[in-house]
């Protein structure tokens, strides 16, 4: 089977400082979640913004088995590799419903309406505040909001850049639970960068640790089913971050 | 008791003037609105703006009057507008890697661009004055006391129909989905795929349409020379600045309310010092209500 995904020796580096990513490699499958783990400043948002387009990097990336680190983000969200930024990242000023257009934005009109009746059903949180301006909505619905938005481009790969980031845990679950749903229902293959094993646990099929922009260890969801064995990869790679993962 | 009240014969200045105020602020709106669709996406002052249009008011002189071409006015005017179009695709193809380095340097840059565009007016038109008219219907009424012309009719109606429509665009397209996405927040715009050049061009493409608009009409009530639409442009600078230089709704209020202000102080206290009186406006203007006008009348505004 080859791969959805084929990443190779990715480097980014900002300014003439030391690489904030150093040859990273790994794959994601079709239908695959990959995780990647790290603490704040392992290099995981930058991964997920080279992967995107949005700093330049070095390095080979095949999706489906052609290169595409030539392409703009233009180009790859076309191909149907969408990023749902850390932060969220929406545009406050607009409503759900125009932020959802511009998800779909490079997307055919009626291809575009099919689409967001299916994230709003996905989402009812956000179905019922279509016309809301975004800044108005909850932490939690802006992140589905941004999820939505990710969706609504009609992803292959979808780059998930810490969902859970700055949500109550009641929250945290709910948008993983939702993630679940969409994973389970949907041809789509997802990279997800968290600092929370447990949420990671529910939904990765392999997990990546990463410290300082390097690729320090791999486990499979199969090695981390005990306590000790999650215990043992937060001692090993995430350190002083295990109190997020615990 | 033949001699009216002096209460009357103000107010029998004041109409007028409000009225022609009224007419002349639409056209600085105008102006003012392009300088804001500018600044909103590419947070960039646009001072070529005014000197960009004079080349094109220069341009439909020359391409109807003879001096280069004997067209008709309207085709004068299309011509002009293709050109003018090209300069403004141009200069932000000069300026756009300024842009997205430092706001500071492409201001700046624009600085340039108004001053080549000011001497290829001078290069190719000479410093003279020269007349340019604008073909308007010709009518005449007087209502409430109040004499209305075609010219008044036409900038009504050109204004209105222009600032409609770009309303129309802005709020309702999803192209101006992209131009607010893109003012708003410029990363969430490039993750969701959007060209940002594109969405650049169409705010200098718009704003430059909208300058020979404002040149092309505001020309008539004076003459044309080098400096005609530059001084014009300052107005609608201005009424940017009333408004808050980030708010189109603020800039049409803003220019209408430059050219009511400035009409009054014209004639009720002094045209010499008409410049000094506009600079005070911004002044104040940026003390009292740094954010606009609407924004001080607890009007937020979306676009
Ligand atoms: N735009 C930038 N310019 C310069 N350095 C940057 C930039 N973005 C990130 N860095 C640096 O690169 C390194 C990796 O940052 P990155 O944001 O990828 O980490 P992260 O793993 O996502 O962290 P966090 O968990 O806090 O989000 C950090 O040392 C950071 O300071
Ligand atoms: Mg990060």
């Amino acid at each position: 089977m080859t791969d959805l995904f084929a990443i190779r020796d990715l480097s980014v580096t900002y300014g003439a400082g030391a690489p904030a990513v150093e040859r990273v490699s790994f794959t994601v499958g079709a239908r695959e979640v990959v995780a990647l783990l790290g603490a704040n400043g392992a290099g995981k948002s930058s991964i997920m913004k080279a992967l995107a387009g949005l700093v330049p990097a070095s390095g080979e990336l095949l999706f489906e088995g052609e290169p595409v680190s030539a392409l703009s983000t233009r180009q790859r969200v076309a191909r149907g590799i969408v990023y749902v930024p850390e932060g969220r990242a929406i545009v406050g000023s607009l409503t759900v419903r125009e932020n959802l257009i511009l998800g779909g934005y490079q997307v055919h009109a009626a291809r575009r309406r099919e689409r967001m009746a299916m994230v709003l059903e996905l989402f009812p949180e956000i179905a019922s505040k279509v016309e809301r301006a975004a800044w108005r909505l909850s932490g939690g619905e802006q992140q589905m909001l941004a999820i939505g938005r990710g969706l609504m481009a009609g992803p292959k790969l979808l780059l998930l850049d810490e969902p859970s980031l700055g949500l109550a845990p009641l929250l945290v679950r709910r948008v993983f639970d939702r993630l679940a749903g969409i994973r389970a229902d949907g041809d789509l293959a997802i990279i997800l960068v968290e600092q929370n094993l447990q949420m990671t646990m529910r939904l990765a099929d392999g997990i990546h640790f990463l410290r300082s922009g390097r690729i320090v260890g791999h486990r499979h969801r199969d090695d981390l089913r005990t306590g000790a064995a999650r215990q043992e990869v937060i001692d090993a790679y995430l350190g002083a971050a295990s109190h997020h993962a615990a | 008791m033949t001699q009216p009240s002096a209460v009357a014969v103000l107010l029998s200045d004041l109409f007028p003037l409000v009225w022609s105020g009224l007419i002349t602020g639409c056209l600085y709106a105008l102006g003012a609105m392009g300088l804001v669709m500018i600044f909103k996406c590419s947070k960039v002052v646009n001072f070529s703006h005014g000197n960009v249009a004079g080349l094109a008011a220069f341009l439909v002189y020359g391409l109807s009057s003879g001096v280069l071409l004997q067209l008709s006015w309207g085709m004068a005017v299309g011509v002009t507008l293709v050109a003018i179009v090209a300069v403004a695709v141009l200069t932000y193809a000069l300026i756009a890697p300024l842009v997205f380095a430092s706001d500071l340097t492409a201001t700046i840059a624009t600085l340039g661009i108004g001053l080549i565009a000011q001497g290829v007016t001078l290069l190719v038109f000479g410093a003279d004055i020269v007349a340019l008219d604008l073909p308007v219907p010709p009518f005449r009424a007087t209502v409430l006391g109040l004499r209305i012309t075609g010219y008044d009719l036409t900038v009504l109606a050109v204004a209105l129909v222009t600032i409609g429509a770009l309303f129309f665009v802005i709020d309702h397209t999803k192209l101006g989905i992209a131009f607010r996405a893109m003012s708003d927040n410029p990363f969430a715009a490039e993750v969701c795929g959007l060209s940002l050049k594109a969405v650049h061009i169409f705010a200098w493409t718009v704003a430059a349409v909208l300058g020979v608009v404002g040149a092309l009409l505001i020309v008539p009530t004076t003459f044309l020379s080098v400096t005609t639409v530059a001084v014009f442009m300052l107005q609608a600078f201005a009424a940017a600045v009333v408004g808050g230089f980030t708010s189109l709704p603020g800039a049409l209020i803003g220019g209408v309310l430059i050219g009511v202000l400035m009409n009054l102080f014209t004639y009720y206290v002094s045209p010499e010092y008409s410049s000094t009186f506009l600079l005070c406006i911004i002044l104040v203007a940026l003390n009292i209500f740094p954010n606009g006008v609407l924004a001080a009348a607890g009007g937020g505004s979306r676009v």
